[in-house]
């Protein structure tokens, strides 16, 4: 049974045109964990704050274990909420911020104690316990913001973009405390976030929203391998899925710059008699270099000359000219090329996605 | 980095500054100097530098202050005054944080239009409306009464729009964050707000007790009773009383500084920032 129920939900604020978020229609699992993504003023913030009570539903009903809770104050929902700014308490220490929440439900002073310190533990906050935010790192207060929320073993976790303001290197670090935490309480956790890395590595399932509307929600493999539109295509993954303007008649693809690839049967059954114009689609590391690759697509080889390289130490992004557009191919960090080289390079026909130029929806 | 010229004229323009302060605390230091002296000492030093110099160590050197605080009833006084300024003080930050808060943070119908009317007050002077506190106070029997004497001075707008400047700045989600910790919106208030505004709560203090120490014409129409007058009405018996001599007038014109000087040197930062953040002065 889901846990978290949102049926229809929306909203739209006071005076403006649209809705913030439409016809928002999702089941969360127990103790699933589920990343909000897509770019800023998506709607993403907005779903979180009406989940947590901070933001009026206006449409729809919302359901947190089986009771709903549209007109519930925030807490009396069974959350807890990790913010973007930490919203700490600037003038309590480490261990008053992290145990304010318990005293404020009338817990005693010794379990208050044990369970602060059960906190400070796991998240290595010994050595800062007495100090106040101002006094400590970003990273050290994103944990004591953590701290404060995991004490109170609430049901629901709200996480809302709660590593944006950290260095790269600590985000990293941190996702991992995020998923180790998440593992260990079980919580059922929505995070937040407009850094798709992060909602793939640390999400069972993906919501990808767009204007207030959900684009796909799955794993974070389906939305890679399967996306259901360009937008999705193009959001999910880095560097971004190259987007080529086509011609396709028959079994033959015409790119803009007078280029040509061969279908395979596969996949013009797929397009189920679809042609004319339409956007190819295909991920960097879909496009081969390799000896092997581009004698079994000999008939499909295709040259272009590099402009760009982006050396990333476990593998070559290569930028070239092609079918009228800047492209990118992911290779490995062996085969090793210059600006100016002229490269060869096939696609892989199994990778190839078809978009309609209109509605931008995925044929295959 | 500073040039030759412009360090030049940096410490011209000290000197200058210092000289001019000098000149301004001259009768300070001419009341100090003469508060210690009796009156035959004061009126042979009048011409002459010794007007500015404190007597020599003579044994009667505090007896102006001796006679001040044992014959009269002005550390009575000091003390009511102090008594009514802490009240005052916890009265007005409550009131006026409650009010200041609301206009920042809580949204209603009018708030805008509320403020508006609320700075507009800001520029009515409290003597036009001093008539109609008293007669509201003594309508309602509260005349000679310390409820009598606070009442209308609790609620201030200029204190409103202070609270309510900083409060505006104040992060909501610290007020979310303390929604999902079971904080009330009034334990929020005296327990996250105040503590988060303590510069602002330290200028309204210290504006509150200057002016209720300062405060000359709604106690002298409030109080009858001579137990509970305030310091400057006491000031005015004292020196408008034949009997008094000028050392004595000195002594207590002195005794009734030293708080403000002692809350000036202390808070100079919290009423500097008082003054800057809203851009206007309390007169």
């Amino acid at each position: 049974m889901s846990f978290i129920e949102f049926k229809h939900i929306g909203k739209k604020y006071a005076g403006a045109d649209k809705n913030s978020v439409s016809d928002f229609n999702l089941e969360i699992n127990e103790k699933e964990f589920i990343a909000f993504v897509g770019p800023s003023g998506c709607g993403k913030s907005t779903t979180l704050r009406m989940v947590a009570g901070f933001e009026e539903i206006t449409e729809g009903d919302l359901y947190i274990d089986g009771k709903k809770v549209n007109e519930t104050a925030p807490r009396d929902r069974g959350i807890a909420m990790v913010f973007q700014n930490y919203a700490l308490y600037p003038h309590m220490t480490v261990e008053k911020n992290i145990g304010y929440g318990l005293k404020n439900m009338k817990m005693p002073a010794d379990q208050i104690k044990k369970k602060v310190d059960w906190a400070i533990d796991i998240l290595g906050l010994q050595e800062f316990r007495y100090r106040k935010p101002k006094n400590l790192s970003g990273g050290q207060r994103q944990r004591v913001a953590l701290g404060r929320a995991i004490v109170k073993n609430q049901k629901v976790f709200l996480m809302d973009e709660p590593l944006s303001n950290l260095d790269a290197k600590l985000r990293v670090s941190m996702r991992t405390e995020i998923s180790r935490l998440h593992r260990e309480m079980g919580a059922t956790t929505i995070y937040v976030t407009h850094d798709q890395v992060e909602a793939m590595t640390m999400a069972d399932r993906i919501v990808i929203m767009k204007e207030g509307v959900i684009q796909q929600v799955g794993k974070p493999m389906e939305l890679y391998d399967h996306p259901v539109n360009k937008f999705v295509a193009g959001f999910i993954g880095s560097p971004q899925m190259n987007f080529f303007d086509v011609t396709v008649k028959g079994k033959e693809v015409t790119f803009k710059d007078g280029n040509k690839l061969t279908l395979p049967e596969a996949i013009i059954n797929k397009l189920n008699g679809r042609e004319g114009e339409m956007t190819l689609g295909i991920r960097g590391e879909d496009l081969k270099m390799d000896a092997q690759n581009l004698e079994l697509y000999k008939e499909n080889k295709m040259r272009a000359v590099i402009t760009d390289t982006e050396v990333m130490g476990n593998e070559n992004n290569l930028y070239f000219q092609f079918g009228g557009c800047q492209a990118v191919a992911r290779v490995s960090k062996y085969e090793i090329s210059q600006v100016g080289d002229e490269i060869e390079f096939v696609f892989m026909p199994s990778k190839i996605h078809f978009f309609d130029k209109e509605t931008e929806v995925n044929y295959l | 980095m500073l040039t030759k010229k412009q360090k030049t004229f940096n410490w011209v323009l000290a000197v200058f500054l210092l000289l001019l302060s000098i000149f301004f605390l001259f009768p300070v230091i001419w009341m100090l100097a003469n508060s210690f002296k009796p009156d035959a000492a004061i009126t042979a030093d009048m011409n002459s530098v010794a007007a500015f110099i404190p007597p020599a160590l003579n044994g009667n050197y505090f007896e102006n202050y001796i006679t001040i605080l044992t014959d009269t009833n002005f550390l009575r006084y000091m003390l009511n005054t102090l008594g009514y300024a802490a009240l005052l003080i916890v009265l007005g930050v409550i009131v006026n944080g409650l009010a200041g808060y609301a206009l920042a943070k809580i949204n209603f119908p009018f708030r805008d239009q509320w403020l508006l009317i609320i700075m507009m007050l800001l520029i009515v002077p409290t003597e036009t409306v001093i008539t109609i506190h008293f007669l509201i106070i003594a309508k309602a029997g509260l005349l000679n009464t310390v409820i009598g004497y606070v009442l209308p001075m609790i609620v201030n707008p200029f204190n409103i729009f202070l609270f309510r400047q900083v409060f505006v700045s104040l992060p909501d989600d610290v007020y979310e964050a303390a929604q999902l910790d079971f904080c009330s919106p009034v334990k929020y208030f005296f327990t996250m707000v105040l503590p988060m505004s303590k510069t602002v709560v330290a200028t309204v203090s210290v504006f509150t007790f200057l002016g209720v120490w300062n405060d000359y014409l709604w106690p002298s129409l409030v109080f009858t009773s001579s137990d509970l007058l305030t310091a400057q009405i006491g000031l005015n018996s004292i020196t408008s009383n034949d009997n008094t001599t000028m050392g004595q007038t000195l002594a207590v014109i002195t005794l009734i500084t030293i708080p403000v000087i002692i809350i000036y040197a202390l808070f100079s930062k919290q009423i500097v920032e008082g003054v800057t953040s809203t851009g206007s002065k309390e007169g």
